[in-house]
C-alpha cells in the first residue's frame, strides 16, 4: 500500500445535520477545524458543528505553500507565532498522526543596506520574544543553502540574511484532517457541501445561520472563512477592514531531496522550498489589486520563474508541474483579526493574509478558548477588531511582503 | 517521412528508457519520461531525435537529481497578435484553421506533432505555447479553437507497468515507424493497419513472458461466464476507450473559446477497476483508493489529496478516469475532473521564464558621475543612489565643517497649478497654504485619512495660482496619485506636472556652501525657508534654501541634461574649499544629530504626528484637510506610543534592536548611529507610554537600557539644539 | 541601434482642449503621453496653448533613437506583450521590455520608429536591447 495511504487518518462524517449546535462555526479549513477540535479536546464542547461549502482544506487551508514560520515584526505577533510554531512541532504527538511537520530552518535574503537592516532588526525583536533568529552572513549563508547564487546573476547579490533555525514546513492537507479527525472522534459535526446563505437574528443577536442544508441554530457562530469573510459579514450589516488578494504559487515535478532550508528574499520577491515530497514549491507576494478570482496569471509565473531563478539558478531546468491562486483576507494592518465582533454571538477569525496556515494551531486553541469561557486571551488580545476603532493596530513589517 | 522521436529511435533499436507501462505516444501518459540533456521528465515521445542528443534513464526506484547542468541560452519570447488560434493539428484542428483562413482571418495554428504545446489559456485571452526554440504568447482577437483530440485510457490491471503495452493508436504509430511488436494481441478498439489477435473479455491481468520477466507474455482475460483465457503475447494493443483532452477547454471557460473534434468527446468510462496501479506517477493502486474511501475520503478532490494520484507528471491523464469510475462504482455521482489549471503540458522554469526582465532600478543624471568616483551604489527609495564613497567619515566632516555636494535628484518633484490650486493644497496639507507668500516654502506632513503620516516634503509658493511640491524620493509615485485622485474626486480646475525625472537636484551644504555658491556665480543667495532662481556655474537652477543635514543648504533643482555639468562645475569651484561628494550614509548620521525623521524608515503606516511628535506640522485650526477628522478623534485616545530621541554612551546599537525599561520590553530603535561631534551615539526610536500610577497620566520612561547599555530619552537634541547653524 | 540620446524636448500640461487645438511647431513631433499632457521634441513658446494655468517647461528627462522599422518591430515582437498600432504615423506607450517605453511610428515614407526612453532606465534599455 501506498506510505502515504497507510498512515492516513480515518474521517467518521456526520449522518445528518442537527437542527441545533451550542456552536456553529463557518468554513471548514485549518482554522474552523482546529478551533472545534480545541473546543472538544481543551474544553468539553462537543455539540459543535463545521459548516463547510466546498470539502475540507478546499480553500486557503489546501492552497498555501505550508510553512510555519515566528519571525515577525511586532513583539505581539512574535509571540502569538512564536505559540503556533511550538504547537506545531507537537501536533503529531497530540492527534497521534503524521502531518509531515519537518524543521527546516528559514533563511530570508538581504540585496541592500536597507534589506540588512531589515534583518538584522527582525533577528533583534525575534530574539527579544523567545524566537530564535539570527543574523548571518554570506559564508554561512552559503554553508546553509549552497544552491543560492550568491551574485543574484550580478544584479541581487546577497549581502546577508536572518536565519530563522526553526522555520519549518507541514503537510498542509494533513494538519486539516488530523483536526478534523480529532475533533469528529469527540462528536463534533463536520459538514461538507454546505453552504451559509445568511444568518439567523434575533434583535441585535445571532442565534444561527441559513445553510443550503436548512437552518441551524446555534448559541455562538464563529466565522472562520477565507476569501469572502467580508461578503459574509456583510449579511449581518458588520464592516471588516478586509481586502481580498491573490496569492499565487506554483510547483514542480518531484525530484530526490537535496533542498534543505526554506529561502525567502524580499528584493525579489520569490521564496522557494522543497516540501517532503520532493517538487520545489516557489511562491511571490500577493498581487496588489484586489480581487476574488481564483485564475492563474502567466506574468506571474514568467515572472516568479525568472526571479527565482536568479536566486537559485539550478531552478533553471526544472519542469514547472502546476500553478494556483489563493485569495488572502489582508487587515488593514496586516495583522490577523480574531475575537468579538461587536455583533452579540457573532465571533470571527480572519486577516490571516499569507499567514494562516502558520497560525492554525494557535488560533484555534485561542479562539477555543474564547469561545468555551467567553474572555479573550492575553495571547491574542491585541487582535481584537476593535484596534482599528481604537487605533490600536498592529503594524507588523516583519508580516507584509511575502508568505 | 516525420522525424524520428527519441523514443521510437530507441524502441526500434529495443532499448526502453522506462520500466514499462502502456506507452501512448500521443504525450498523456508518463511512461516515456526521462532525462534529456540534462532536463528531467522529459516525453521523449514528442522530443524529436538527432544525433548527439545526451538520453538518460531516470534513476531506477528514485527520483531525478535536483540540479541543472551546463550553460543555457535563455529561451526568447514572442508575442502575436492574431485573430485566431487554432490548438492542434489533427483533421478537426486543420479544418478549423482553414474554415478560418478562408473568411480571412488571421490564424496562428499550434501543432505539438511540431513540438507547439499550449501549456495554458490565460485571461487576456492569451495563449502561451513551448515551441522547441521560443516561448510564444498568443493574443487572439476573435476566438480560441481547441482541437486537442482525445487521449486514449490507459490499462489498470496487474502487470500494467510491464514492458510491451502499447496504446491502440500507438500500436499503429510503431509499426508504422518500424519497431518491432512481434505478436501482437489486441484489446478492445484492435489497431489500425496492424495485424493482430483481437480477443475480448475482462482484462483481468498481465503476466510477464518468461524470457524476459520485465516484458508482457501474455495477457489473461476473463470471459462472461469468469473462465480467465491467457493470451500470449509479445505485444499488447489497447483500445480501452478515450477521453477528451479538454483541460484548456475547461481552464478558458468564459472566454471565446470552442472545442473542436474529439475534444469534444463526452469521457468513455473505464470498468471500475478492481486490481492494479492506478496512478503510475504516485504509485496508487486500487486497494489504496478503497483504503481512502474507507477513511472517509469520498470526494475526487479528497481522494487526490489523500493518495497523491494526479499531482505527478501526467496531470491526471492516466488515473482520473479510472478514480471517477471507483467513485461511481461506490455510489457518488460521476464526479467531474479536477480544475483544469496551468500548466497543461511540462516546460522548464527557463522556458516559462522567457522575455522577463529584473525590475529596473532607475538612475539619476549623475550616476556615472558617482560610479567613475568609486561611489558604493544601493538601491534606496527606488533608485540607485552613492551609499559612500569610501571614506563615509571625511563626507561626514566636510558636510560639518567644510563644503559638500549630493545628488539629491531622486526627490519627489512636482508643479501644480490652476485656479484651484490653492483649494487643492489646502485640502491636501494639515497646515494653512493660501497664507504662504509666493517665494517662500514650507515643510508639510502628508497625511491619510487615517491621519497617519504618508510621506513629508516641502509646499513652495510660485505665484498666485503656482506651486512647486516636494516629496521623499521613495513617496513621489504614490504622492503623484495621491494629488491627482483629490483633485479629480473634489473636481478642482488644476494641473499636475510630476517632474521627479525631469529635474536633477544637488543639495550644496556645509558651513561654507554660500562661498562656494557665490563662486559659482550667485550673487543672492535666498535665505532660510526661500527660493529663488540664480544661474549655478553656468545652469540655469532654482535654489531652495533649506536644511537637513543642519547645515547651511541649498537645494539646486535644474534640468536633469545638465545635472553632469553643474556637478562637475561645484567640484572644480570648490576644489579648494575641499568640496567632496557625501553619500546616503554620511547623510543618515548627518540628519540624525538633527533629530530628523525619514518617512519609511522611523515611521509605520499607522505613525499619526503626535505618534511622531510632530504636532507642530499640524494645524487643526483649519476647518478641513485630509485626515483631520482621524485626527480629532484619535487624539481623544490616549497616547501609547511616541517616537524620541535617545542618546547614550559607547557604540551605536544596531537599528532595530529593542528598548527595554528594566525588565520589561518598551520599544525600539529605528535609526542608530555614531555621532563624532558629540562623542556619542544618538538614535531614534519607538517608545510605549508607561502607566503612570495614581491617576497620574501615562509617561515616557526616560533612562532605558539599549543593547545592555544604559541610554537616556532626549527632549531636545544635543546637536546645535537652537538650528542656528542651518540658518546662518 | 545606436545608443539613444538625451532629447531636448518641451512639456506641456494644459486642459485637453487646449491641447486638441494648439499649433505646434511644423515639422516637429508631438507625443501627446495623456489627455491633459504633451510632449513636442522641440522647443515651444509659452503661449502655444490657450489655457493660461497650463504649465510649459523644458524637458530633458528622456532620450531617443530612431530605428529602422524591420529592426524595430523585430525587437518589438520578443520584448512588447501589447498590440502594436498599424496606422501611419502612430504614438503608443507601455512596457517594452519591462521598461516604459513610448514609441512614434512615422508617416508613411519614412520607414523608421523613434523609441522615446526615461534617461534613468537608459543603461537597462541599451542592456536588454542587445
Amino acid at each position: 500500500m501506498n506510505e502515504a495511504v497507510e498512515r492516513l487518518v480515518d474521517l467518521r462524517w456526520p449522518s445528518q445535520v442537527k437542527s441545533a449546535y451550542d456552536v456553529v462555526i463557518i468554513g471548514g479549513g485549518g482554522h474552523g477545524l482546529a478551533t472545534a477540535y480545541y473546543l472538544a479536546t481543551r474544553h468539553g464542547i462537543t455539540n459543535v458543528a463545521v459548516i463547510e461549502k466546498g470539502y475540507i482544506g478546499s480553500g486557503n487551508s489546501g492552497r498555501n505553500t505550508t510553512i510555519i514560520r515566528a519571525n515577525y515584526g511586532i513583539p505581539e505577533a512574535v509571540r502569538f507565532y512564536q505559540h503556533s510554531l511550538e504547537m506545531y512541532g507537537r501536533l503529531e504527538q497530540e492527534t497521534g498522526r503524521d502531518v509531515m511537520h519537518a524543521t527546516k530552518g528559514l533563511l530570508w535574503i538581504a540585496h541592500s543596506e536597507a534589506g540588512v537592516r531589515q534583518e538584522r532588526a527582525r533577528a533583534e525583536i525575534n530574539t527579544a520574544f523567545g524566537s530564535k533568529t539570527e543574523y548571518v552572513d554570506p559564508k554561512t549563508i552559503q554553508d546553509i543553502c549552497p544552491q543560492l547564487d550568491m551574485t543574484g546573476q550580478g544584479v541581487w547579490p546577497i549581502y546577508g540574511a536572518s536565519y530563522h533555525p526553526s522555520g519549518a514546513s507541514a503537510r498542509h492537507d494533513r494538519v486539516v484532517w488530523a483536526y478534523a479527525e480529532g475533533a469528529m472522534r469527540l462528536g463534533v459535526h463536520v459538514h461538507q457541501r454546505t453552504a451559509v446563505t445568511g444568518f439567523l437574528r434575533d434583535g441585535d443577536r445571532v442565534v444561527g445561520v441559513e445553510t443550503t442544508a436548512g437552518s441551524i441554530a446555534a448559541g455562538v457562530v464563529v466565522s472562520a472563512v477565507g476569501g469572502h469573510v467580508t461578503t459574509l459579514a456583510s449579511m449581518v450589516g458588520l464592516r471588516l477592514p478586509i481586502r481580498t488578494h491573490q496569492l499565487q504559487a506554483f510547483v514542480t515535478n518531484r525530484y530526490a531531496q537535496a533542498f534543505g532550508p526554506i529561502v525567502a528574499s524580499s528584493g525579489l520577491g520569490v521564496y522557494a522550498s522543497q516540501p517532503a515530497k520532493g517538487e520545489m514549491l516557489i511562491g511571490a507576494e500577493i498581487d496588489r489589486a484586489p480581487a476574488y478570482a481564483y485564475d492563474a496569471g502567466h506574468s506571474f509565473l514568467r515572472s516568479c520563474a525568472f526571479r527565482s531563478i536568479a536566486l537559485l539558478p539550478f531552478l533553471r531546468d526544472l519542469r514547472v508541474l502546476r500553478q494556483w491562486t489563493g485569495v488572502c483576507d489582508m487587515s488593514a494592518d496586516y495583522s490577523p483579526i480574531m475575537g468579538f465582533t461587536g455583533v452579540p454571538n457573532l465571533l470571527v477569525t480572519t486577516g490571516w493574509g499569507t499567514w494562516g496556515f502558520k497560525a492554525i494551531p494557535a488560533g484555534g486553541e485561542q479562539m477555543a478558548e474564547l469561545i468555551a469561557t467567553g474572555r479573550t486571551p492575553a495571547l491574542i488580545a491585541p487582535f481584537a477588531l476593535d484596534r482599528f476603532a481604537n487605533d490600536r493596530t498592529m503594524a507588523d513589517r516583519g508580516s507584509a511582503g511575502t508568505h | 517521412m516525420v522525424t524520428d522521436s527519441v523514443l521510437t529511435h530507441l524502441l526500434r533499436r529495443g532499448e526502453y528508457l522506462t520500466d514499462g507501462g502502456a506507452l501512448c505516444l500521443g504525450g498523456d501518459c508518463p511512461h516515456c519520461l526521462a532525462t534529456v540533456d540534462g532536463v528531467a521528465y522529459v516525453r521523449t515521445c514528442q522530443t524529436p531525435f538527432r544525433q548527439r542528443l545526451s538520453v538518460q534513464a531516470h534513476p531506477a526506484g528514485d527520483l531525478p537529481r535536483l540540479e541543472s547542468r551546463g550553460e543555457r541560452a535563455p529561451v526568447p519570447a514572442r508575442t502575436i497578435h492574431c485573430d485566431v488560434v487554432v490548438i492542434g493539428q489533427g483533421p478537426a484542428g486543420r479544418r478549423a484553421a482553414e474554415e478560418a483562413r478562408t473568411d480571412g482571418k488571421h490564424v496562428v495554428t499550434l501543432d505539438s506533432g511540431d513540438g507547439q504545446d499550449a501549456i495554458g489559456i490565460y485571461p487576456g485571452p492569451l495563449v502561451v505555447a513551448r515551441t522547441n526554440d521560443s516561448m510564444w504568447q498568443l493574443y487572439p482577437r476573435d476566438e480560441i479553437i481547441v482541437a486537442t483530440g482525445a487521449a486514449e485510457i490507459q490499462p489498470v490491471a496487474p502487470g500494467n507497468d510491464l514492458r510491451g503495452l502499447v496504446t491502440a493508436r500507438a500500436t499503429t504509430v510503431l509499426a508504422a515507424a518500424g519497431v518491432t511488436l512481434g505478436r501482437v494481441v489486441a484489446v478492445g478498439t484492435p489497431p489500425e493497419g496492424v495485424v493482430a489477435t483481437s480477443v475480448s473479455g475482462e482484462l483481468v491481468r498481465f503476466e510477464p513472458a518468461a524470457a524476459d520477466p520485465r516484458r508482457v507474455g501474455a495477457v489473461v482475460l476473463r470471459d462472461s461466464l469468469g473462465t480467465e483465457h491467457s493470451h500470449p503475447c509479445d505485444t499488447v494493443s489497447l483500445g480501452l476507450g478515450l477521453t477528451p483532452r479538454d483541460a484548456l477547454l475547461r481552464m478558458a471557460r468564459g472566454m471565446n473559446v470552442r472545442g473542436v473534434g474529439d475534444v469534444l468527446l463526452p469521457p468513455d468510462v473505464p470498468p471500475c477497476p478492481l486490481d492494479g496501479t492506478v496512478c503510475p506517477c504516485s504509485g496508487v493502486t486500487v486497494e489504496d483508493l478503497r483504503s481512502v474511501h474507507a477513511r472517509g475520503f469520498c470526494e475526487l478532490d479528497l481522494v487526490k489529496r489523500a493518495t497523491l494520484a494526479g499531482t505527478g507528471p501526467c496531470q491526471g491523464a492516466a488515473c482520473v478516469p479510472h478514480i471517477r469510475a471507483f467513485l461511481a462504482a461506490q455510489g457518488a455521482d460521476l464526479p467531474t475532473p479536477f480544475t483544469a489549471r496551468p500548466v497543461t503540458r511540462q516546460l522548464t522554469l527557463g522556458e516559462v521564464a522567457a522575455g522577463a526582465h529584473h525590475v529596473a532600478t532607475p538612475r539619476t543624471a549623475l550616476d556615472a558621475e558617482h560610479r567613475a568616483l568609486g561611489a558604493h551604489m544601493e538601491r534606496l527609495g527606488g533608485w540607485w543612489r552613492p551609499w559612500h564613497y569610501g571614506d563615509v567619515e571625511a563626507e561626514y566632516t566636510a558636510v560639518r565643517t567644510g563644503v559638500s555636494i549630493c545628488d539629491v535628484s531622486t526627490l519627489g518633484k512636482m508643479q501644480v497649478s490652476g485656479p484651484d490650486a490653492v483649494a487643492l493644497l489646502e485640502h491636501l496639507y494639515p497646515v494653512p497654504i493660501s497664507s504662504l507668500a509666493t517665494g517662500r516654502s514650507r515643510y508639510v506632513l502628508m497625511l491619510d485619512e487615517r491621519g497617519y503620516v504618508a510621506d513629508d516634503g516641502l509646499v513652495c509658493r510660485d505665484g498666485d495660482t503656482r506651486f512647486t511640491l516636494t516629496f521623499t524620493s521613495g513617496g513621489s509615485t504614490f504622492a503623484e496619485l495621491w494629488v491627482r485622485d483629490w483633485a479629480e474626486s473634489l473636481k478642482l480646475d488644476v494641473r499636475v506636472m510630476n517632474q521627479t525625472m525631469s529635474l536633477g537636484a544637488i543639495n550644496v551644504t556645509g558651513p561654507r556652501a554660500k562661498e562656494l555658491l557665490v563662486r559659482a556665480g550667485v550673487t543672492d543667495p535666498p535665505g532660510f525657508l526661500r527660493h529663488g532662481t540664480a544661474t549655478v556655474a553656468g545652469v540655469p537652477c532654482r535654489l531652495f534654501r533649506l536644511s537637513f543635514t543642519g547645515e547651511v543648504s541649498f537645494e539646486l533643482h535644474h534640468a536633469a541634461a545638465d545635472s553632469v555639468t553643474l556637478w562637475q562645475g561645484l567640484m572644480r569651484l570648490g576644489a579648494d574649499l575641499g568640496v567632496r561628494p557625501h553619500g546616503l550614509e554620511a547623510l543618515m548620521k548627518l540628519r540624525l544629530e538633527m533629530g530628523h525623521i525619514i518617512v519609511g524608515q522611523d515611521t509605520d503606516f499607522d505613525s499619526t504626528p503626535r505618534r511622531l511628535n510632530h504636532e507642530w506640522a499640524v494645524r487643526l485650526e483649519k476647518p478641513s484637510f485630509v485626515g483631520r477628522a482621524a485626527i480629532l478623534r484619535t487624539n481623544k485616545l490616549p497616547l501609547d506610543r511616541q517616537l524620541c530621541m535617545f542618546e547614550m554612551d559607547g557604540n551605536a546599537p544596531a537599528e532595530g534592536a529593542t528598548i527595554w525599561l528594566g525588565a520589561e520590553y518598551v520599544g525600539d530603535v529605528t535609526s542608530s548611529t555614531w555621532s563624532p561631534t558629540l562623542g556619542r551615539s544618538v538614535m531614534l526610536g519607538w517608545v510605549r507610554l508607561q502607566p503612570g500610577g495614581n491617576d497620574e497620566p501615562d509617561e515616557l520612561p526616560t533612562k532605558v537600557s539599549i543593547d545592555g547599555q544604559h541610554a537616556r530619552r532626549v527632549t531636545r537634541r544635543s546637536f546645535d539644539p537652537e538650528g542656528i547653524r542651518a540658518r546662518a | 541601434m545606436h545608443a539613444p540620446e538625451r532629447l531636448h524636448c518641451t512639456r506641456i500640461v494644459a486642459t485637453p482642449t487646449a491641447l486638441d487645438t494648439a499649433a505646434w511647431p511644423g515639422g516637429a513631433v508631438v507625443l501627446r503621453v495623456a489627455a491633459d499632457e504633451a510632449l513636442v521634441a522641440a522647443p515651444v513658446e509659452l503661449d502655444v496653448v490657450s489655457d493660461p494655468h497650463a504649465i510649459v517647461e523644458p524637458e530633458t528627462a528622456f532620450c531617443g533613437v530612431w530605428v529602422e522599422v524591420e529592426e524595430a518591430l523585430a525587437f518589438l515582437e520578443r520584448e512588447c506583450d501589447w498590440e502594436l498600432p498599424t496606422e501611419r504615423p502612430a504614438f503608443a506607450q507601455g512596457a517594452v521590455a519591462g521598461l516604459p517605453v513610448k514609441l512614434w511610428f512615422a508617416a508613411d515614407g519614412d520607414d523608421r520608429v523613434l523609441f522615446v526612453v526615461p534617461a534613468p532606465f537608459v543603461v537597462d534599455f541599451v542592456e536588454r536591447w542587445s
